[in-house]
């Protein structure tokens, strides 16, 4: 008996939080790729060798193999081009809309979701200017939100900067290697 | 029989009541949630599960090279979300459920241990209530990894679940609290 419920405790420790949206996508959208009012949807469905080639160059691919950019134009003039990526960790999955200007620089990073017990981590993260971090990054420029962040801020945050990090750096990566493909 | 149900301390019979009331509220908000996020079709588990959601019928298997496609899309789609699990979310999954799944399983058992039925319904009443997330999660990897028809075996282990419960509770609260010598 001792066992069951030691057992029922753990996998009640272990279970992961339910999500919450902290930015709505539309909002996220509008924030990214401002002004834009006519937007498509540019997928990227990789070969072995191209997933192969993002894996190797920041330890990542997509699990199904397609990459989606939303892309933004105003009287068909692109205005830059934005995705949704999802990071991963223990304690969840967080979601990030990064988004690109025309000439492949980060314009923006929002947190769109994350789990009930990463929001508090996450706000306090932004409340110290994590997304700042990002704004103008060069595509071939390491993502430096957690070490600005670190200082600052306490350990989870400062682990939520290295999970956004790393989903801008995906992003980037995937953006560098493959939007301009024909 | 290892104990009795039937004739079992009222702590116990309450104990067991409150148990399967509980789960009985758990599941009903589980039925709600795989409607919310999956649906009771094989189609809809299969795009939720498959090789990549609503492009899993025209790509499952990586192209030689990489094709690019563009579409118009509107703002509304754009915020929708296609509620689709990969591979890493379906790991995750897995990993955090089946604990909780197995706990279940355990608890319902004890509960089927008091109940008074020939050996045999015991036994297979036990084995349902365990092989019902085999089957649930089976399904989902059999769908991500091999077909998309495997669909119907998560549907399945779903069904399988609702039973075990249906049975286990109709008999517990029946012979608790009603069929008394």
């Amino acid at each position: 008996m001792k066992t069951v419920l030691l057992g029922a405790a753990a996998a009640v420790l272990l279970h992961i939080t339910p999500t919450v949206v902290l930015v709505k996508r539309e909002d996220a959208v509008n924030r990214l790729l401002p002004g834009a009012d006519n937007f498509a949807a540019r997928e990227l469905h990789l070969s072995s060798a191209d997933s192969k080639r993002l894996h190797d160059a920041v330890g990542w691919e997509p699990p199904d193999g397609v990459v989606t950019f939303y892309v933004g134009k105003h009287q068909d003039q692109a205005i830059g081009a934005l995705v949704f990526m999802r990071v991963d960790c223990q304690h969840g999955p967080i979601e990030l809309g990064i988004g690109f200007d025309p000439r492949g620089t980060v314009r923006g990073v929002e947190i769109t979701k994350a789990t009930v017990e990463m929001k508090p981590w996450i706000i306090e993260a932004l409340r110290a200017g994590l997304t700042d971090a990002y704004r103008g990054l060069a595509l071939d420029q390491a993502p430096a939100g957690a070490e600005k962040l670190k200082p600052r801020v306490g350990a989870m945050p400062g682990y939520m900067a290295e999970l956004t990090d790393k989903g801008v750096m995906h992003a980037a990566a995937a953006y560098r290697l493959f939007y301009g493909r024909k | 029989m290892l104990y009795d149900l039937r004739h079992s301390d009222l702590r116990v019979r309450w104990l067991a009541t409150l148990l399967l009331a509980t789960l009985g509220t758990s599941y009903l908000f589980g039925a709600w949630m795989v409607g919310l996020y999956a649906g009771f079709s094989p189609r809809k588990v299969a795009e939720t599960y498959g090789a990549s959601g609503e492009m899993m019928m025209a790509m499952q298997m990586p192209p030689d090279t990489t094709v690019v496609t563009e579409r118009p899309v509107s703002m509304a789609e754009m915020g929708e979300e296609h509620h689709h699990v990969d591979r890493d979310l379906l790991v995750q999954d897995t990993h955090v459920h089946m604990p909780m799944y197995a706990v279940i399983a355990a608890c319902l058992s004890v509960i089927t241990l008091g109940l008074t039925a020939p050996r045999w319904a015991g036994l297979a009443i036990i084995t349902l209530l365990f092989a019902a997330p085999w089957l649930d999660f089976a399904g989902m990897w059999l769908t991500k990894l091999v077909s998309p028809r495997f669909a119907i075996v998560t549907l399945a282990g779903g069904w399988a679940m609702a039973l075990g419960y249906g049975i286990v509770a109709a008999l517990a609260t029946h012979q608790m609290w009603w069929r008394k010598p």
